[in-house]
């Protein structure tokens, strides 16, 4: 996965084009809001992404948490109602509370630095290869390792980003 | 703008009595220029003609993404049209003053057929059409490879026009200082980490020169959009702001990764031929292997990616806005794989 532009730059990419690249040219009023509309949309979503994940854990915990203390309180209370409460706070209550994923920013940094040692390490295999003698036939397998880890990346990134139809706006 | 056209090309035709601009409007789909389509009328001693043309603009500086010269391209396409039967644009001029249309500028003829090369392939509306039209096209490649590249160089302005310092003396010196011009220049590409691929490409290219063929005048973005055609031929071979010395694999190589990016099968054609490289090579007597070929799929993509991926980072290092240049992100995932099958990565799909 890119971290740049991660997802956040690529909606803000999009805002920013439908403001320079669109917006100008449209002359009809209903798709001049149409647009704005567009753009708050993408910029509420630029705003759940970071603390999407986040969130739903969160709440996720607090749930089960909630739905045993409310049937806790319903200690002494008779009837099908008091017992259907009772029911969900030992089972859906009873599941174990999610990790808190770490924040998004420590996440690409890391990431980022790890991809900017591996792209080094190719320049210094590179250097070894040419030399030649017994270095360049270790280097060739230092170099096979890192290729074998990215293989699935760069298949996985076009699996995941790309969308059928070629490069659009050509011929 | 009507009135720079107007004062533009009442310097062009000086015999004119009278220029009148009609029908000026933006053509979509033009990457690296802005351009316009658009009829003059000149009249000279009463006499009218309708002359189609287009007004090809550079861009922006900072959102360039091939930064060439429209006089270099003129001079270029005016050899072309003088000393080979590839059909190409007559160009009417060029104005480097960037005051008069906004930025450096060429005029050129409009050429008749549809721009619209998609229909050729997956059962589009013309694919009736494919087979003679990639014919012709292969046999417009060979002639422009195998023409001395003395007469199409005009001045030498297509050794090195990116100024880069490619030495075209000889094959071997050519190459050696484009991998350098590659290597070099791949921090101004790393947008992220995940461009290593392209590094890899660079040093294993260096690592693994091929045999030498003739250096040729090379169009530098043969692809599937950059022609257009009409009853089964083709009418222009179209955009050559990035033509130079070069290896002639190097267009097949970029038509090839282009045609998997474009979603076409130009290399597939003509198919009585066996396809595109087969008839090249009857043409051209080269016998380019398809293991040149792919070298030379990493070799003249890489040639494009330096100043596209160069133009894609300072959209994302915030340099400038342009959209395109963060589009171009998605249809080039394909792109990276396709380098990881060419360098037989572990693990690559087939």
């Amino acid at each position: 996965m890119n971290t740049s532009p991660g997802i956040d730059g690529l909606i803000e990419g999009v805002i920013i084009g439908i403001q320079n690249e669109l917006m100008p040219y449209l002359s009809n009023e209903k798709a001049q809001a149409t647009a704005a509309m567009m753009q708050s949309i993408l910029q509420g979503v630029r705003q759940l992404v970071p603390v999407y994940d986040a969130c739903l854990i969160e709440e996720h915990n607090d749930m089960t948490k909630t739905l045993r203390v409310a049937a806790e309180q319903l200690h002494g209370v008779a009837g099908a109602e008091a017992d259907r409460i009772r029911g969900r706070a030992v089972t859906v209550g009873q599941w174990s509370d999610l990790p808190t994923p770490p924040a998004a920013a420590t996440v690409i940094g890391a990431h980022s630095e790890l991809g900017r040692a591996l792209e080094a390490s190719i320049s210094d295999l590179d250097v070894l290869q040419r030399a030649g003698g017994t270095g360049a036939a270790a280097a060739d397998q230092a170099l096979a390792t890192i290729r074998t880890h990215l293989a699935p990346r760069y298949l996985r990134d076009f699996q995941t980003f790309s969308v059928a139809g070629g490069f659009l706006g050509r011929g | 703008m009507d009135d720079q056209l107007v004062q533009f090309l009442r310097r062009t035709f000086a015999d004119a009595d009278h220029v009148v601009i009609e029908e000026l409007a933006v053509i979509p789909g033009g990457f690296s220029r802005e351009t316009y389509r658009f009829d003059a009328r000149v009249t000279r001693d009463g006499e009218e003609q309708l002359m189609p043309l287009i007004l090809r603009k550079d861009p922006p500086a900072m959102a360039s993404i091939l930064k060439t010269s429209r006089q270099v391209e003129h001079d270029l396409i005016e050899a072309v049209r003088a000393h080979t039967t590839v059909p190409v644009s007559r160009s009417f001029g060029y104005e480097m003053d960037p005051t008069v249309f906004g930025e450096p500028a060429m005029i050129i003829q409009r050429m008749h057929g549809s721009g619209h090369t998609s229909d050729l392939f997956n059962e589009g509306s013309d694919a009736d059409q494919v087979d003679d039209v990639i014919r012709h096209l292969c046999e417009m490649m060979a002639e422009l490879h195998t023409t001395d590249v003395t007469k199409l160089n005009v001045g030498g302005q297509l050794s090195d026009p990116r100024g880069v310092g490619i030495d075209t003396t000889s094959w071997d010196t050519y190459m050696d200082s484009t991998f350098e011009y590659y290597i070099s220049s791949y921090p101004s590409i790393s947008y992220d980490p995940a461009a290593m691929v392209m590094l890899d490409a660079a040093l294993t290219l260096r690592r693994n020169k091929p045999r030498p063929l003739p250096l040729v005048l090379v169009h530098g973005d043969f692809n599937p959009a950059n022609f257009l055609y009409e009853n089964g031929r083709v009418t222009a071979l179209i955009d050559w702001e990035n033509a130079r010395v070069g290896d002639p694999r190097e267009d097949l190589g970029w038509m090839v990764a282009m045609d998997g990016m474009s979603n076409t099968s130009v290399m597939s054609h003509p198919r009585d031929e066996g396809g595109f490289l087969a008839y090249y090579n009857k043409l051209t007597g080269w016998d380019i292997t398809p293991e040149e070929l792919g070298y030379f799929v990493l070799f003249g993509t890489s040639n494009i990616s330096v100043p596209v991926v160069a133009a894609v980072k300072r959209r994302l290092d915030g340099e400038h806005q342009q959209f395109l240049h963060l589009y171009i992100l998605q249809p080039s995932a394909a792109t990276l794989v396709a380098f990881t099958q060419l360098l037989g990565y572990p693990g690559a799909p087939a």
